[in-house]
């Protein structure tokens, strides 16, 4: 294990009796004694703490940053002023993923671009001899800074009490503050992994790392794991690279049309001009808003034969990444993630829903299907040798009104 | 961890104890605490043969499968269905929460009593 590398937060994990497992050659903790479900329904309903340092920190500056960001991600970076994120991929020229990013701008005359760790050397390793041909710089900053996801409902409140009772960002998703917290310069984003209506993600200097985690400790927040990290993101349907992105069991680039969120992560706009894989992404493109307008044609489903969705077993037994999904007899993709993931029951709607003491939980996860599989459609799941059903609902949580998720039940006959 | 005297136990960590010509099998509170959170078990149906160090059964995760190693040769008399719904019993009471009920056992596994399974768990 001596390869592997360590974020500043080891040896509190480590006091705290974490798991640690190699992920993406980083020794990190997969869950706290409390165990992935406690950890996945504290997040739900007061605050987790994730330590995400181990994820690619890239400063982009220099005068032709903006035009280098513009060529190899696939949004709009222009639009960004300065205080304002956006979710990117990092696009191959066939419309596939090279890896899929954040885009903080928290300064007028810089970007920082977070990337996978696990991709971290591979996109500095793609990146290396497009930069070139800019005026501009990479500058890996990963080991002298720090990253702590606080994500749930307490989430704002907890800053809140560090910022000496001011609200920390502005309440709109992918918001951007720098702010004194109790002496300490923090960089604070409002965005996060997990699907929580309520979260936030922290860039601090190496020195602050323990000051920031003792103190979020101390006003409630508890730690959470990969393992809950993965059941979260699952959950609101995130997608991560190397199971919804990247290539499919078969081993054919994934388009990344084949992801509903990519209309919010890939921009034609005019005064981004050409982009790397930008004509395929065209096609991708109108082939998802075709199957928008339940418009399956022969050219559509040409340019995206299969998408990703969610997935919910409606006989007993558990999905895993790699299952095998059918339709009448025929396969026709695979489980890209799954596992049985807790729930909250809820009460009340919109701003007044209610968390109750009952839990449940559920089978559920991702899946990489044919593209013409209707909503609620029915398919079968091959959970080692025995062919299960499941259901392809329109998602698993509700999460569009704060404080709280609220789970999404598939309907089924 | 906690090892209940009054069993048997295999080395692939399930306990056994003989009742009114039964064999009771569950897991030990080693093996529950190495699994983690358990969120579903797939159980045999009764009267389905079991074979000494064969699976009869896997217990889930969150994160992964493992199969459940059935430490008798037999048939099945009885199973838990009370797991199928609360998979979690495993984990907060596992010397309390059976999984089979094994009848017609013709051969067993060299099963360890609690002192040599504790130095068994002490080596692993």
């Amino acid at each position: 294990m001596s390869e592997l590398k360590r974020t500043q937060f080891y040896d509190i994990h480590v006091k705290a009796g974490a798991t640690m497992v190699d992920f993406g050659g980083w020794e990190m903790p997969i869950q706290y004694p409390e165990g992935i479900v406690a950890e996945h329904l504290y997040t739900r309903s007061v605050c987790s703490l994730f330590d995400v340092s181990h994820m690619g920190r890239l400063l982009i500056e220099g005068p032709e940053r903006l035009a280098f960001l513009q060529h190899v991600l696939s949004s709009n970076a222009a639009a960004l002023d300065v205080n304002q994120a956006q979710y990117c991929i990092i696009p191959a020229e066939d419309g596939s993923a090279v890896d899929d990013a954040y885009l903080y701008r928290f300064e007028e005359d810089r970007f920082l671009l977070v990337v996978n760790a696990a991709n971290t050397d591979k996109d500095l390793a793609y990146f290396a001899p497009i930069v070139k041909n800019y005026d501009c710089t990479i500058k890996n900053i990963t080991d002298v800074t720090v990253s702590i996801a606080v994500q749930g409902p307490k989430s704002g409140e907890m800053l809140k009490v560090l910022a000496g009772g001011v609200e920390v960002t502005k309440p709109s998703r992918n918001s951007l503050s720098t702010m004194d917290l109790e002496g300490h310069t923090v960089r604070i984003a409002r965005t996060g992994y997990t699907a929580e209506p309520i979260g936030y993600e922290l860039f601090l200097k190496n020195e602050d790392a323990e000051w920031a985690w003792n103190r979020l400790c101390e006003l409630g927040a508890k730690p959470a794991g990969l393992g809950a990290r993965d059941t979260l993101r699952m959950e609101g349907m995130l997608p991560l690279y190397g199971d919804e992105m990247g290539v499919d069991e078969d081993g054919k680039p994934m388009p990344i049309f084949a992801l509903a969120l990519a209309k919010f992560a890939v921009s034609f706009d005019e005064a981004k001009g050409d982009f790397v894989g930008r004509e395929a992404l065209k096609k991708q493109a109108d082939a998802q808003a075709s199957f928008k307008a339940k418009n399956y044609s022969p050219e559509a489903m040409a340019a995206l034969p299969k998408r990703v969705r969610p997935i919910a077993l409606v006989d007993r037994g558990v999905m895993r990444h790699g299952m095998a999904v059918y339709r009448n007899g025929e396969q026709i993709g695979w489980v890209t993630s799954g596992t049985m993931i807790p729930y909250f029951m809820t009460e009340g709607e919109g701003e007044n829903v209610r968390l109750l003491p009952e839990t449940g939980k559920r089978a559920i996860g991702i899946c990489y299907i044919a593209s013409d599989v209707p909503l609620n459609g029915e398919v079968e799941v091959d959970v080692r040798g025995k062919r299960l059903k499941a259901v392809i609902p329109s998602k698993h949580i509700s999460n569009n009104v704060p404080p709280y998720v609220v789970p999404v039940m598939a309907k089924h006959n | 961890m906690t090892i209940n005297p009054d069993l048997k136990y295999s080395r692939d960590h399930e306990w056994v104890k003989e009742e009114d010509g039964l064999f009771v099998i569950g897991i030990s509170d080693f093996a529950q605490d190495a699994l983690g959170d358990l969120v579903f078990v797939n159980l045999p149906e009764v009267g389905d043969a079991v074979t000494a160090g064969e699976a009869f059964g896997d217990v889930e995760s969150v994160k992964a499968v493992s199969d459940l190693l059935c430490p008798v040769t037999g048939t099945v008399a009885e199973i838990n269905e009370e797991l199928l719904d609360a998979p979690e019993k495993l984990n907060e009471d596992p010397y309390g929460a059976w999984i089979i009920k094994v009848e017609n056992v013709t051969a067993s596994e060299d099963l360890l009593d609690a002192a040599a399974y504790e130095a068994f768990c002490a080596e692993a």
